[in-house]
């Protein structure tokens, strides 16, 4: 899940020209659960910025569950079933991650759009009340000699290799409340009788796998993933 | 060839020093700090950006420590340095003589005065110290050959006094694989707790120089237990600073300090004093702590 807050509406206002109509578009997949971009704060920020003099062409979010980083159903909502609304449109404004935004540019062929939330991380939704980050999307995943904890998302250093000397009472140096990400993975290593994974020597991450943007084609019997370190061909089941 | 290595390799017990570069261009204090460390002390650790504060770098003022005629223990950390850079900084700090190294994790940016950097680590010291061990063999990460290779001294640290010491432990034992040579502690103010650590690493067989930092209060005392990590003043400890008038603390850190070292010297291989801007004091500590004919041995060698 990618988890998104909502931006101050006074900085929304200040990215909307004088009589620019805008669109809002939110997602009832990941906003909807972390209450910046569902159905009911889509509707809510269209009925704001109306009380605050804002042109409002119209608001659409997918159906619940539904994420709005999927550019066909995206295309059906604002090219299909809000057409009338969306042509009235001088611009969207996005409750929903950075994926969603350039989902809602490509379904309406390069339109105008606003960022309504800022991208904060991709996390585990613990409850309906939490949600934390346990990975960092780095492209080569090492948890399984961390007892499926990752060091480079729980650490603040990101190291690999063990902890540094900055931990107190468990605690990280960062921050004496946040718990010291080797300090969580010796304790699972332990528990599970596992803390000769510690031993061997974890090489630098490869940096390329982590370069930005990457890409996943899948197609039939063969995904290919793009980054600077190349293409990575793996089996797939499409 | 490094005064550090042959007196660590000949089995005599050393001692270290430290200074820190200053916040901007101005020398005079921290090289004046250096000059009451000459003819006491093997070589000067000096610190890189330390606790993530904007300074002089350490390759810096470790090379005027050279140009002086002191002997510079060059500190790196992975904070602000991609492999790249670290590398980099390597060869050059060969070039400009340096030889002892020591290769640290590095405080997290947010314990410093630029709060907003981004924090680098794109190796951790067991990876730098691979890196450096790489570059003495004559290759650099990448496997390229290089013109001419250093031949550092390569040294490494660890918390004795962290709670579990395991992880320590073993990240020690994964420093002296990729390279270290010798180790520098965390503040030892707890003898009996170091001769336990010092016994589970006696395996290792790799020196250990025991960090001694200089307490100058009780209010020192009472704020590092209970902010700085891998330290812990003892209670008595304490009693005895705040029982002290305020002339006569001096005295008193000297006293302290001497009988930490005295009591460790079994069980390690040298003492690294951090005298925190006491540095007039190192000179009396050495002599209370009866180790003046060790440093003369060192000195005239």
């Amino acid at each position: 899940m990618h988890a998104t807050i909502q931006k101050p509406i006074d900085e929304i206002l200040e990215y909307l020209k004088p009589d620019e109509r805008v669109f809002v578009v939110g997602c009832g997949n990941c906003a909807a659960k972390c209450h910046s971009g569902g159905e009911p704060e889509t509707e809510e920020m269209a009925e704001r910025l109306k009380q605050k003099g804002v042109k409002v062409a119209g608001w659409a979010c997918t159906a619940s569950g539904m994420s709005l980083c999927k550019l066909a159903l995206v295309q059906k909502m604002l090219n299909e079933e809000h057409k009338s609304e969306t042509e009235q449109a001088d611009s969207f404004l996005i409750l929903a991650c950075g994926q969603g935004i350039h989902t809602v540019m490509d379904a309406t062929d390069g339109g105008m759009v606003h960022p309504g939330c800022d991208t904060i991380f991709g996390g585990e939704t613990v409850n309906d009340n939490y949600i934390t980050e346990y990975c960092s999307l780095c492209g080569e995943c090492i948890v399984e000699y961390t007892g499926g904890l990752c060091p480079v998302t729980l650490c603040a250093k990101s190291l690999l290799n063990g902890p540094c000397g900055g931990a107190k009472d468990g605690k990280c140096e960062v921050d004496r409340t946040r718990d010291c990400g080797w300090q969580l993975i010796y304790d699972r290593l332990k528990a599970l009788g596992r803390l000769g994974e510690l031993d061997e020597y974890k090489m630098p991450k490869s940096n390329s796998r982590w370069s930005r943007p990457r890409s996943l084609t899948i197609g039939e019997g063969e995904a290919t993933f793009r980054s600077l370190s190349g293409e990575r061909k793996v089996a797939s089941h499409a | 060839m490094s005064k550090l290595k042959q007196a660590l390799e000949s089995g005599q017990f050393v001692v270290t020093g430290e200074i820190g570069p200053p916040k901007g261009v101005s020398l005079d204090k921290c090289l004046h700090d250096a000059e009451m460390l000459r003819n006491h002390v093997t070589a000067i650790n000096v610190t890189d950006l330390q606790s993530a504060v904007l300074r002089i770098g350490s390759l810096a003022a470790s090379t005027k420590l050279i140009e002086r005629g002191l002997e510079p223990v060059f500190q790196l950390t992975c904070r602000d340095r991609n492999r790249l850079a670290l590398q980099s900084d390597l060869l050059s700090a060969w070039a400009m003589g340096i030889e002892n190294v020591l290769c640290l994790t590095g405080d997290h940016p947010i314990l410093g005065d630029h709060t907003e950097a981004k924090p680098v680590y794109d190796l951790d010291s067991v990876q730098l110290l691979k890196a450096a061990s790489t570059l003495i063999q004559g290759h650099d990460m990448a496997g390229h050959e290089l013109e001419g290779a250093p031949s550092f001294f390569l040294g490494a640290v660890v918390t004795p006094a962290a709670e579990p010491v395991e992880p320590q432990v073993i990240k020690m034992k994964k420093k002296i694989e990729a390279g270290a040579s010798f180790f520098q502690t965390q503040a030892v103010y707890e003898p009996d707790k170091f001769e336990s650590f010092m016994n589970q690493v006696q395996g290792f067989n790799v020196p250990v120089i025991a960090g001694i930092v200089v307490l100058k209060s009780a209010a020192m005392a009472k704020f590092m237990n209970s902010s700085v990590a891998g330290i812990s003043v003892p209670e008595s400890m304490i009693r005895e600073m705040e029982e002290t008038n305020k002339e006569d603390r001096k005295k008193k850190a000297v006293e302290i300090s001497a009988r930490v070292i005295r009591q460790v010297k079994p069980f390690c291989q040298g003492v690294h004093i951090m005298p925190l801007g006491w540095d007039e004091l190192v000179p009396e500590i050495i002599k209370e702590a009866e180790l003046s004919q060790e440093t003369r041995i060192q000195r005239e060698a």
